[in-house]
C-alpha cells in the first residue's frame, strides 16, 4: 500500500495531509485535520452524523474516500459562523430548541444548510426529506424543520447574538 | 476495518480502462455508498481501488426524441432525480430516486455503482427493466450492450467480465405509456423490504399493448414476470385482472424470509403492490 | 406544524417557563462541544474488547501472547488484572451485584468482554483481536424467562434457583374480595418487547492512571458520581483519587448510568500501562453488549362493575433479565407499580419475577417498566370499556387518581391534573371530526415519578446538592452534579437559579460533569434531577440570596415590616420597588462586608417519607391518530396530542423537547424497534435493520400543558420526559383496536402481524 499526498480544501483552507489512501474523508477531517464537530454514529452509512457539504451538497462523510474529496470546497459546521457570528441555521436551531445532547447536531446543520442552499422555499415535506438521512434520537425533528422553516423565511438573519 | 489497497486515480475514461485492464485484482468505486459498507466488513478486500469517480466523460444525462435517454455511469441519483428531461419522458425514474436512500447518498452514489452492486433490493432495477433498458458495459477491449434484465445474473452479481459500466440506455416510451414503482417499507428511505415496477402500454383503443412487471427483492435477481404480460396483453382496463395479476406476481418469485417478513408475508405483499402498480401505469398511460 | 397551549403560564415568574435558549447551544450547534468520543489526550493508547462469541460459557484459558508480539500492541487484560469484584448498581443488595464485566470464569451473553487490548492505533487494536485466543467449554444456553425458570435449564448464576434473579411483590386492598365484587373479569396475556437506547453518541470512555495512583476517566454517562462511586469500588480506589469527566455526552435515555466496557476496561489497561487508553464502542457493539429495555410478558386480570367501576387488578409479570441484573430490579418494581397507574384500585396484586437468560442484560430505559406496562394496561381497559359499552375516556376518569388520593401503602399523591386532561384529549378528538376511513385514533393515560426514593445504591451523600457562589461581577457560579445529557438540565437548573435569585440566566455559569469540582449527584435517570436537583438549586439560591438581603437589609436602614426581593438584577423593597440597588453593585459591597469571601449559598434534598416510590407524580393522556394501510399493514402516525400534568413548567423549550422526543422513542417501541434474538443473538445490530422513526415518519406531537402546583417540587414543578415515553405503544395499539377490532398482545407492532390478526378476525367470524 502506497501512502499519498493529498490537499483537502476544508472551510476554505487547504489542508496538505500524507495519508494511507482507504481514509474516509471523515477520518481525514477528523483525525488528521483535527476538526471534531463532524461526528460518526455508525458504520452503515445510515445515521447521517458525520453530514459535510462538498460544493454545497450535503454529503455522509463517512462514505467518501479522502482522496475523492480533492478538488471540492469542503464545509464542515466549523465553517458556517462567521467572524464569531453564527450562521442563521445556527441561531435557528438555538431558538428553537432543535438539538438536546447535540451528537447530531453538526451533521443535521449541514444537511439543513444544504437544503437551503438548493431550496429558498421548502415545504414541510420537503424540510423533512431534507434531513431524512440524519437520525436524531433525542429532539423527535419537530423542533428542527420548525428551525429550517424559520430559517428559509428569513427569520434569523438579523446579527443579533 | 477497510484493509489496504492501492489507489488508482485515472483523469480520464481511457485511463481508466487501461488502468482497470492491467489490474486483475482490483474493484471500481465511485459513489462508494454501497461499496465501502462491505468493504468496512472485510467482505471485498481488492489489492487495487480504481476511483473513477472523477471521469467527467461518464457524467451525463441526454435525451433525444428518437434514441431516448441515455445517462452515463458516474451520474448521480441526485441528478437524475432533479432532471427536467428525464421527469418529463420518465417521471417514475424521478419519483424512485426521490425515495432512494436519502439526499446525501444521492449526492454522492451513481446509477452505474447501484447497478454494479446489484443488489436484488435495490430500486433501479426493476424500474430500469420495466422501461426496457439496456445498458452498456465495456473495458479496454470492447464494449457491449446487454438488456438491463439480463445484465443480473445472482446476488451482488452481473455479467460483468471486468468490465465496467458505461451507459444506461433507455428507449423513448411508446405514445399512451406509463410506469409506476413502489417499495414496500417501514421507513420512507429504506429499501423495499418487496418492490414491484410496471410499465404499461395501450393501442389506440386503450387495450393493453405491452406491460412488463417486474418485482424487486424478490428473488436474486429483479424478476421480470412474464405470465403477467400473457395475461394483460390484448386486454382492456379490468381491475380484476390487475388482482390476477398480483396473483401470478406473488407466485412467480422467491422471496427469502428474514426479520422483516415472512416468505408467506412477502409474496403477499408484492400481490398487492403489483396489482396496485398496474392500475397507476395503467391510468398513467391513458392519459 | 405543531401547536402548544401552555395553559394559565403564571405570569409571576421571570424565568420560569419562558422561551430561554439552551444555554450549551453555541457549543453544540458550532462543533465546539467536545464529547468523550472527541478526546484526545497525550500518549493516549485506543483500547479494543474481545468479545465472547457464546451465549454461555465456561472461561478455560486465554492466551494473548501472539497478540503482544504485534507491532504497535501495547497490552492486553483479562479478568485476572481485575480484582475480580462482582459489581451492581444496587450496591445494597450484593446478591445483586453479579457482575464482573471482565468475566474470570464464565461468559453469559454473546458480546460479553472476555479481554481488551490497547495499541497505538484503533486499527491495530482491533487486529490484535484475532490474535488472542481464548478457550471456552461451551455450555447449554437458555434465551427466554419461561424457559429459564424450568427445572431443567441451565443455572446462569451460582445460588439463584431457577435462573430467578428477582422478585416483587405489590399488594393493597383484599384482592380476592375486591375481584368477587367485580360484574366483568377479563385476563390477557401480552408479550412486550426490548428495545435498544441508541444513543447518537456510542459508549465511549477515555480513562488515564498516572503514576501517583490516580484516575481520570472523561466517560460517556448519565451520572458521573455513579461512575466515580463504582469505578472505586472495582478498582480498589478511594472515590476522591478517581476524576470522572462528562461535560458533553451524546444521549443517555437509561443506559449509560452503569458501567459499561468501555470505562471498566479502558480503566484496567491505563492501570496496567499507564497510559491513557480510549476505547469507543462501535454502533453494532453498541447494539450487542449495551444493556437494553427489558422484554416482559405479562399477565393480566382485571375486575370491573358493569358501570366501569375498577374493583381489582392482578398482574403475573415475568421479565426478560439476561444475563446481569443491572437496573432490572428497578424496572420489575416500577412496572408493577405504575401498571395501575393512573387509577384506583380496590385490589391491586402484582407479583414479578425477573428471570436470568443468556441473552442481553436488560435494565432501565426512558420509562422505566412504565412503557410495558401501559401497553397492557391501557389496552386491556380499552378493550374492557367496549366489551361493556361504555365509553372509554369516562371510564378513565371516573376511576382516576386526584390530589390527596393515596395509593395504599405506596404513594401519596400531592397533585394530580388528569381530569384536565380527559378533557382536553375529548374536546381534541371532538375537533377531529370524522376521520377519513383508512384512520383512526387511540389514546393511552399513564403518571410517571419524579425521581426515585430508594437508596439503593447506598449513598451516605444527599440525593441532589448544589452550590451558588456570587461573584464580584455578579455573575453566578452554579455547581451541581446533575448530569446534562442533553435533556437540558444544565439549563433548567440555571432557570431555577437564574428565578430564585434574581438575575438572568446568562448570567449564571452552571459546572457539571465533574467530580473534582462539582458535587455528588445521583445523576440522570429516573426523571429525578428537575425536582430533586432543582430543589437543592433552589435551596442553594435562596441561602445565598438571603446572605445578600442581610447585607443589603442592613444597609438599607429599612422598617422592620418591609420585606426586600431581587428580580431582574434589582434588590429592591416589594412594597416600594422604585427603591433598591443594583445587584452588582450590592455583591460588590457585600463581598466586602464578608472579608472578601464571595457569597455561598448550598442546598440539598433527599426525599424523606415519600412513601415507597417517588416524591411526586406526573400526569398524561395520549391521543394518537394513524393511518394503516388495509392490505399491506403499513403504520402511518397522523397526528397526536400530549394532555400533560407535570406541575409549574420550568425550562419551555426544554419541555416541547422532551415531549417530542420521547414521542418519537415511545412510538418507534409501539411499531418499529424490533429486536429478536435467536439463541442469544441479536438478529439487527445496525441501523440498517433496526428501525427508528426519521423526520419523515414523526408526526406533530402537540401539548397541552395542564396547570397544577406540586408542592414537593421546585416552584410547583416535577418531571417531564420520561413519563411522556410511556403512553404512546398503548395508544398506537388501541387505535388499530378502534379501527379493526384487533387486539394486539405485543409489541412493536409489524405489519405482518396486523395482516395476521385481520386474517384470524375474518376466519374468526367466518365461523
Amino acid at each position: 500500500m502506497e501512502k499519498r499526498l493529498l490537499t483537502l480544501n476544508v472551510n476554505g483552507q487547504d489542508y496538505e495531509l500524507y495519508i494511507n489512501p482507504k481514509t474516509l474523508l471523515v477520518e481525514a477531517i477528523r483525525d488528521h485535520i483535527g476538526l471534531t464537530g463532524t461526528k460518526r454514529g455508525c458504520d452503515t452509512v445510515s445515521c447521517g452524523a458525520c453530514t459535510v457539504m462538498i460544493d454545497g451538497m450535503a454529503v455522509k462523510s463517512c462514505s467518501v474516500l479522502a482522496m475523492q474529496a480533492e478538488g471540492y470546497r469542503i464545509t464542515t459546521v466549523e465553517g458556517l459562523e462567521v467572524n464569531g457570528k453564527l450562521a442563521p441555521i445556527q441561531k435557528a436551531f438555538i431558538d428553537n430548541g432543535s438539538y438536546q445532547c447535540g451528537f447530531c447536531a453538526p451533521g443535521m446543520i449541514m444537511s439543513a444548510q444544504a437544503l437551503l442552499n438548493e431550496n429558498k422555499n421548502p415545504t414541510e415535506w420537503e424540510i423533512k426529506e431534507g434531513i431524512e438521512g440524519n437520525i436524531c434520537r433525542c429532539t423527535g425533528y419537530n423542533s428542527i424543520v420548525r428551525a429550517i422553516d424559520g430559517a428559509a423565511k428569513g427569520k434569523y438573519t438579523e446579527a443579533k447574538s | 476495518m477497510i484493509n489496504d489497497f492501492n489507489y488508482l486515480k485515472p483523469g480520464t475514461l481511457k485511463e481508466a480502462l487501461a488502468m482497470y485492464a492491467e489490474h486483475e485484482d482490483c474493484k471500481v468505486i465511485c459513489g462508494g455508498q454501497s461499496l465501502l459498507i462491505v468493504m468496512r466488513q472485510g467482505m471485498i478486500a481488492p489489492e487495487y481501488l480504481l476511483d473513477i469517480k472523477h471521469v467527467r466523460e461518464l457524467d451525463y444525462i441526454k435525451f433525444d426524441a428518437k434514441d431516448g435517454l441515455r445517462i452515463g455511469a458516474t451520474t448521480t441519483h441526485r441528478a437524475i432525480e432533479k432532471s427536467d428531461v428525464i421527469k418529463k419522458n420518465y417521471p417514475v425514474m424521478v419519483s424512485m430516486e426521490n425515495k432512494l436512500a436519502s439526499i446525501q447518498v444521492r449526492n454522492w452514489g451513481t446509477i452505474g455503482g447501484n447497478l454494479a452492486h446489484a443488489d436484488s433490493a435495490g430500486d433501479p432495477g426493476p424500474v430500469l427493466i420495466a422501461l426496457k433498458a439496456n445498458i452498456k458495459i465495456g473495458n479496454a477491449t470492447g464494449e457491449r450492450t446487454v438488456a438491463l434484465e439480463d445484465f443480473f445474473v445472482n446476488y451482488f452479481e452481473t455479467v460483468m467480465d471486468h468490465e465496467l459500466v458505461l451507459e444506461i440506455h433507455v428507449p423513448v416510451p411508446e405514445p399512451k405509456s406509463g410506469a409506476a414503482y413502489q417499495k414496500f417499507n417501514l421507513l420512507e428511505s429504506d429499501m423495499g423490504i418487496v418492490a414491484a415496477s410496471a410499465a404499461v402500454t395501450l393501442d389506440g383503443s386503450g387495450k393493453c399493448k405491452d406491460v412488463r412487471v417486474v418485482l424487486g427483492n424478490a428473488g436474486s435477481t429483479p424478476i421480470r414476470v412474464k405470465r403477467i404480460e400473457e395475461l394483460l396483453i390484448g386486454k382492456a382496463y379490468d381491475e380484476n385482472l390487475f388482482a390476477e395479476a398480483g396473483s401470478m406476481a406473488s407466485v412467480d418469485c422467491e422471496p427469502v424470509a428474514d426479520i422483516h417478513g415472512s416468505e408467506e408475508h412477502r409474496r403477499h405483499i408484492l400481490g398487492v403492490l403489483t396489482k396496485r402498480m398496474l392500475k397507476q401505469a395503467w391510468e398513467e398511460a391513458k392519459g | 406544524m405543531n401547536k402548544y397551549t401552555v395553559i394559565n403560564p403564571h405570569s409571576k415568574f421571570t424565568v420560569l417557563n419562558t422561551h430561554v435558549h439552551n444555554i450549551d447551544g453555541v457549543a453544540k450547534v458550532t462543533g465546539r462541544a467536545e464529547y468523550t468520543f472527541d478526546i484526545k489526550l497525550p500518549g493516549m493508547l485506543y483500547g479494543k474488547i474481545l468479545r465472547s462469541p457464546h451465549p454461555h460459557a465456561k472461561i478455560l484459558n486465554i492466551d494473548y501472547s501472539r497478540a503482544m508480539e504485534i507491532p504497535g500492541v501495547y497490552g492486553v487484560v483479562t479478568g485476572k488484572d481485575t480484582l475480580g469484584i462482582k459489581q451492581g448498581i444496587w450496591r445494597r443488595y450484593k446478591d445483586l451485584c453479579d457482575e464482573q464485566i471482565l468475566p474470570v470464569d464464565k461468559v453469559r451473553y454473546i458480546g460479553e468482554p472476555v479481554a481488551a487490548v490497547a495499541a497505538i492505533t484503533e486499527e491495530i487494536a482491533e487486529k490484535a483481536l484475532d490474535y488472542i485466543d481464548v478457550e471456552y467449554e461451551v455450555l447449554q444456553g437458555v434465551y427466554e424467562p419461561l424457559d429459564a425458570i424450568k427445572k431443567d435449564a441451565p443455572e446462569i448464576h451460582e445460588g439463584f434457583e431457577r435462573n430467578i434473579n428477582v422478585t416483587r411483590h405489590i399488594e393493597w386492598g383484599e384482592v380476592e374480595e375486591a375481584f368477587d365484587e367485580a360484574e366483568y373479569v377479563r385476563e390477557d396475556w401480552f408479550k412486550c418487547g426490548g428495545q435498544a437506547h441508541m444513543c447518537m453518541e456510542t459508549r465511549a470512555a477515555v480513562s488515564s492512571y498516572t503514576p501517583e495512583g490516580k484516575m481520570t476517566i472523561y466517560s460517556s454517562n448519565q451520572s458521573a458520581y455513579y461512575m466515580q462511586a463504582l469505578m472505586a469500588g472495582v478498582l480498589g480506589m478511594r472515590e476522591g483519587d478517581i476524576r470522572i469527566l462528562a461535560q458533553y455526552v451524546g444521549g443517555g435515555f437509561g443506559g449509560k448510568f452503569e458501567l459499561d466496557g468501555a470505562i471498566f476496561c479502558s480503566a484496567i489497561l491505563s492501570m496496567k500501562l499507564f497510559r491513557p487508553v480510549k476505547i469507543v464502542y462501535t454502533r453494532e457493539e453498541d447494539f450487542i453488549a449495551t444493556k437494553r429495555r427489558t422484554p416482559m410478558f405479562y399477565y393480566v386480570r382485571t375486575g370491573v362493575k358493569k358501570d366501569g367501576t375498577f374493583c381489582a387488578r392482578e398482574a403475573k409479570v415475568f421479565t426478560n433479565g439476561g444475563a446481569y441484573t443491572g437496573m432490572g430490579a428497578t424496572a420489575l418494581y416500577l412496572t408493577g407499580f405504575f401498571h395501575s397507574f393512573p387509577y384506583r384500585w380496590k385490589g391491586y396484586r402484582y407479583d414479578g419475577y425477573r428471570v436470568y437468560t443468556n441473552t442481553l442484560p436488560s435494565t432501565s430505559m426512558r420509562g422505566f417498566g412504565a412503557p410495558q406496562a401501559m401497553w397492557c394496561s391501557e389496552q386491556q381497559i380499552e378493550w374492557i370499556a367496549a366489551d361493556l359499552g361504555l365509553d372509554p375516556i369516562e371510564m378513565r376518569r371516573k376511576n382516576s387518581h386526584y390530589e390527596g388520593y393515596e395509593v395504599p401503602g405506596q404513594a401519596t399523591i400531592a397533585s394530580c391534573g388528569i381530569d384536565q386532561c380527559y378533557d382536553e384529549i375529548k374536546q381534541w378528538i371532538a375537533s377531529k371530526g370524522t376521520l377519513p376511513a383508512n384512520r383512526s385514533i387511540g389514546i393511552s393515560a399513564c403518571g410517571f415519578m419524579s425521581g426515585g426514593i430508594f437508596n439503593w445504591f447506598d449513598t451516605p451523600y444527599s440525593f441532589s446538592s448544589a452550590v451558588v457562589t456570587i461573584n464580584q461581577d455578579g455573575t453566578v457560579e452554579l455547581h451541581v452534579g446533575a448530569q446534562e445529557i442533553g435533556q437540558g438540565s444544565n439549563t433548567t437548573m440555571a432557570i431555577i437559579c437564574a428565578e430564585a435569585l434574581g438575575v438572568k440566566v446568562g448570567d449564571i455559569k452552571v459546572h457539571s460533569g465533574d467530580t473534582d469540582h462539582c458535587p455528588a449527584d445521583l445523576g440522570a435517570w429516573g426523571s429525578r434531577q428537575t425536582l430533586m436537583t432543582g430543589n437543592a438549586v433552589k435551596m442553594a439560591a435562596e441561602s445565598a440570596k438571603k446572605q445578600l438581603l442581610e447585607f443589603a437589609y442592613a444597609q438599607s436602614g429599612l422598617n422592620i415590616v418591609y420585606d426586600l426581593d431581587i428580580k431582574d438584577g434589582w434588590v429592591h423593597a416589594i412594597a416600594r420597588p422604585e427603591r433598591g440597588e443594583d445587584f452588582v453593585k450590592l455583591a460588590k459591597k457585600a463581598i466586602r462586608g464578608k472579608d472578601g469571601q464571595r457569597i455561598i449559598g448550598r442546598g440539598y434534598y433527599t426525599p424523606h417519607r415519600k412513601g415507597m416510590i417517588s416524591p411526586a407524580y406526573s400526569y398524561m393522556l395520549q391521543g394518537v391518530e394513524v393511518e394503516v394501510d388495509e392490505e399491506t399493514g403499513k403504520i402511518k402516525l397522523c397526528d397526536s396530542l400530549t394532555a400533560h400534568d407535570c406541575g409549574q413548567p420550568i425550562n419551555h423549550l426544554g419541555l416541547i423537547g422532551q415531549l417530542e422526543g420521547a414521542f418519537s422513542m415511545a412510538a418507534g417501541y409501539g411499531y418499529l424497534e424490533y429486536m429478536p434474538y435467536e439463541d442469544g443473538k441479536l438478529m439487527n445490530p445496525n441501523l440498517v435493520d433496526y428501525k427508528m422513526i426519521r423526520a419523515t415518519e414523526m408526526p406533530p406531537a402537540n401539548i397541552a400543558e395542564i396547570d397544577t402546583y406540586e408542592p414537593e417540587g421546585p416552584y410547583g414543578a416535577k418531571e417531564a420526559g420520561e413519563g411522556l415515553t410511556n403512553p404512546t405503544a398503548a395508544a398506537i395499539g388501541n387505535a388499530l383496536f378502534h379501527r379493526f377490532g384487533i387486539q394486539m398482545k405485543e409489541c412493536p407492532v409489524r405489519p405482518e402481524m396486523i395482516l395476521n390478526a385481520l386474517k384470524e378476525k375474518k376466519e374468526a367470524q367466518g365461523k
